[in-house]
């Protein structure tokens, strides 16, 4: 503060605060280190499974608890149909975020390739808007758990009836995991491994066994309705609606820095988890669809899955898929922290944001500033409330994201740097970046004109920041 | 090339060094010493954990970290040895012990523990080990005259006997004189706890790095529990083949 006056006398490429991007320089990227120019190793420990549950964790949720009555509502059972069109938009991003990603395996994932490929500018309002839209998201997930902690103990039996628990829940939950992330030796990575292989052997038996019901199995199979009651056009539409559930595996690539065998891991890590991903939503549909018929699965609408679990089940199938939606929400809500502090990092290590931001502390071994900058507001917002309206804005710059990181492809591609060296080549580039980018923007047409707004304004104040704070910092094609 | 009588020493034994640089450990000066006449590789390293990318640790702490691994390098360059330096940062610690020492051709790890003066280096044979890596480097670390115990704790299905006698055998062909060499046997199935036991009588213990079992995923692997038990350094004769060329 009150320092500017030199600012003008330094010339390019510092911010207010006279900081230059650190850039690493010539550094040697091997499948299992990271040399930096004066030859330090930085060991890369994150293996194809924790990609895979980085991915996989972040995204899986809303697909099976939020969505199945809604979507089957307005689809009929062909709403199945609706998550296969979300996965295949969610790959044609993936390829693209695979392909830059292998040739810039750091820190900060779409962040990273965007102010590489386009500039600054774009970086700093992607950068910044990434990092507040991981904090929205990561509210949304805390009071999702707050709700499923509190169906938890209301099925269990525990008297909670008229006892607003679902905040202070959140909270409690939103503070430990903080505290975890804050003081944990003990990885919270490991711990994001075994929640979310839980989760996923909770859901295959789930829908293992209510699939077998469908077909006939158990019991009479039951009768198959119309497939595409309203016609074809609810199909897409829907899947504009359910694309939210897709929204993460582009985290992946926020570790790039610290995954083994980045060309190899880094596609098969995104890739895999937008598949697996996509097939458990699809099964969900078939057999959430199979055991009520779309009608009543509509009228239940969002705890539709606690129904069918119900029906499935009994009481038992009931509480193991709150459960399993418990752990969804911790698994999202850990892996969003994760990713937040390395986009932080990021922008903090390229002059964007103050240096200070980047600081760790010795006796934890963690970035204790970029964790309280995400924990710092998460809390904030969860005690406010209001966490519907930010998920979408989450998911509105989520999408912003996307599409430019399909622009950025085309970009690199268009003028190959020297430096520009992936593993990972996307086939016909021009066709499935440009898709992507079509369909990235385009679905933000789909959301409320509020998230929009709200959006909006925060991109614009990301380059208003920027304009102030880092206007000579020149990021375009530095490696 | 290995049975030609008038060379010793059938290959200069490298001996990895791994140091918690940033957490101030440090090595006794006898210990630079005792471990002088070797090859040796300082790797001075931080563990993180998963939350923190290294990336970061490194922009904040590499030139902290570098300068305490030059400063370890100084105290072996005093005692006469030149020393190649490497500096990680990591989150798993054994993936990156286990990397460097497959880089460099490492004979043998040390465990660092404080150390006195060596005079008294115990040979813990619990297992299959490989005699002439094991000989090269115990025959390198004693040519000052220190006293070598080679020890065979036997049971399990493992000859202690007959591992001993083979031990013995190729130490004397690598050099070491008849006073300066011991041997005994003992039957036991506890061989981590008897080492232990006994490692006050001794200023360094070499042993073998012993294979995976339940037991060591729960506990962590032999020579570490070693480590943690004895007073002594520990040094872990590498089992796994050299990286060709």
């Amino acid at each position: 503060m009150g320092t500017v006056d030199e600012s003008g006398a330094v010339g390019e490429n510092v911010n207010r605060d006279g900081d230059a991007p650190q850039v690493v320089g010539a550094t040697t990227v091997t499948d299992e280190t990271t040399v930096t120019e004066e030859g330090t190793e930085l060991e890369r420990s994150i293996g194809l499974v924790g990609g895979l549950s980085i991915g996989v964790g972040t995204m899986i949720g809303a697909g099976i608890f939020v969505f199945p009555g809604l979507a089957a509502g307005r689809a009929g059972p062909a709403a199945a149909g609706s998550f296969a069109i979300g996965a295949v938009i969610a790959l044609l991003v993936a390829l693209p975020a695979s392909e830059l990603a292998t040739a810039m395996p750091k820190s900060g994932g779409g962040y990273y390739f965007i102010s590489r490929a386009l500039g600054a500018l774009p970086g700093a309002v992607v950068g910044i808007s990434i990092w507040l839209g991981l904090v929205f998201a990561t509210a949304f997930y805390l009071v999702g758990f707050g709700n499923y902690a509190a169906a938890v103990l209301a099925e269990a039996g525990v008297p909670v009836a008229g006892v607003p628990v679902v905040v202070p829940l959140a909270l409690v939950f939103g503070v430990a995991l903080t505290a975890l992330n804050l003081f944990g030796t003990e990885n919270a990575a490991t711990l994001q491994n075994y929640v979310v292989g839980l989760l996923l052997a909770i859901l295959v038996v789930f829908l293992g066994y209510g699939g077998l019901d469908a077909v006939g199995v158990f019991g009479t199979p039951s009768t198959p309705e119309e497939f595409l009651p309203f016609g074809p056009f609810p199909v897409f539409s829907t899947a504009a609606l359910v694309f939210t559930s897709y929204l993460g595996f582009a985290q992946v690539a926020t570790v790039a820095g610290d995954i083994k065998q980045p060309g190899r891991n880094l596609p098969l890590a995104m890739v895999g988890s937008v598949l697996l991903v996509g097939a458990l939503y699809v099964a969900t549909i078939f057999v959430a669809t199979s055991v009520f018929g779309s009608n009543p699965l509509s009228r239940f609408g969002e705890t539709a899955i606690v129904e069918v679990a119900r029906a499935l089940g009994g009481s038992t199938g009931a509480i193991a898929i709150l459960l399993a939606g418990l752990l969804a929400t911790i698994s999202s809500a850990n892996a969003s922290v994760l990713s937040t502090s390395r986009a932080v990092f990021a922008i903090s290590k390229d002059a964007l944001i103050p240096r200070g931001a980047s600081r760790m502390n010795l006796a934890y071994g963690t970035p204790h500033v970029a964790l309280a900058m995400a924990g710092g507001p998460v809390l904030v917002l969860v005690a406010l409330g209001e966490v519907e309206v930010l998920a979408e804005v989450a998911s509105f710059l989520h999408l912003i994201m996307y599409g430019l990181i399909c622009v950025a492809l085309v970009a690199m591609r268009r003028d190959e740097p020297a430096w520009y060296d992936p593993d990972f080549r996307v086939p016909a580039y021009p066709l499935v970046a440009g898709l992507g980018a079509v369909a990235s923007f385009g679905l933000i047409a789909f959301m409320q004109p509020l998230s929009r707004r709200i959006g909006l304004v925060i991109m614009l104040v990301a380059a208003g920041w920027y304009k102030y704070y880092a206007d000579d910092v020149a990021l375009k094609g530095v490696l | 090339m290995a049975e030609s009588p008038e060379l010793s020493i059938r290959e200069p034994p490298t001996v990895l060094v791994p140091v918690r640089v940033l957490e101030g450990q440090s090595l006794s000066e006898t210990l630079v010493e005792f471990l002088a006449p070797a090859d040796v590789v300082v790797l001075g390293y931080h563990v993180l954990p998963e939350q923190t990318p290294t990336e970061q640790a490194s922009m904040q702490f590499e030139e902290r970290a570098r300068t305490a691994v030059a400063d370890i390098a100084d105290v072996f360059e005093t005692a006469g040895d030149a020393v190649e330096t490497r500096v990680a940062f990591t989150h798993d610690r054994d993936q990156t012990v286990e990397r460097v020492a497959g880089e460099v051709g490492a004979t043998a790890v040390l465990l660092p523990n404080p150390a006195g003066d060596i005079e008294e280096v115990l040979v813990a044979l619990r297992g299959v080990i490989n005699t002439d890596r094991l000989a090269d480097l115990v025959a390198t670390l004693v040519a000052g005259g220190e006293r070598v115990t080679v020890w065979g704790l036997g049971g399990d299905g493992f000859d202690a006997a007959t591992a001993v006698a083979a031990a013995r055998e190729t130490l004397l062909d690598r050099g070491l004189s008849g006073d300066q060499l011991r041997t005994e046997t003992t039957a036991t199935e506890t061989p981590v706890y008897d080492i232990i036991d006994r490692s006050p009588e001794f200023d360094a213990i070499v042993m073998g790095e012993g294979g995976e079992t339940l037991l060591t995923q729960l506990f962590g692997d032999d020579a570490e529990r070693v480590a943690e038990g004895a007073v002594a350094p520990v040094l872990v004769v590498r089992a796994a083949p050299e990286p060709p060329e």
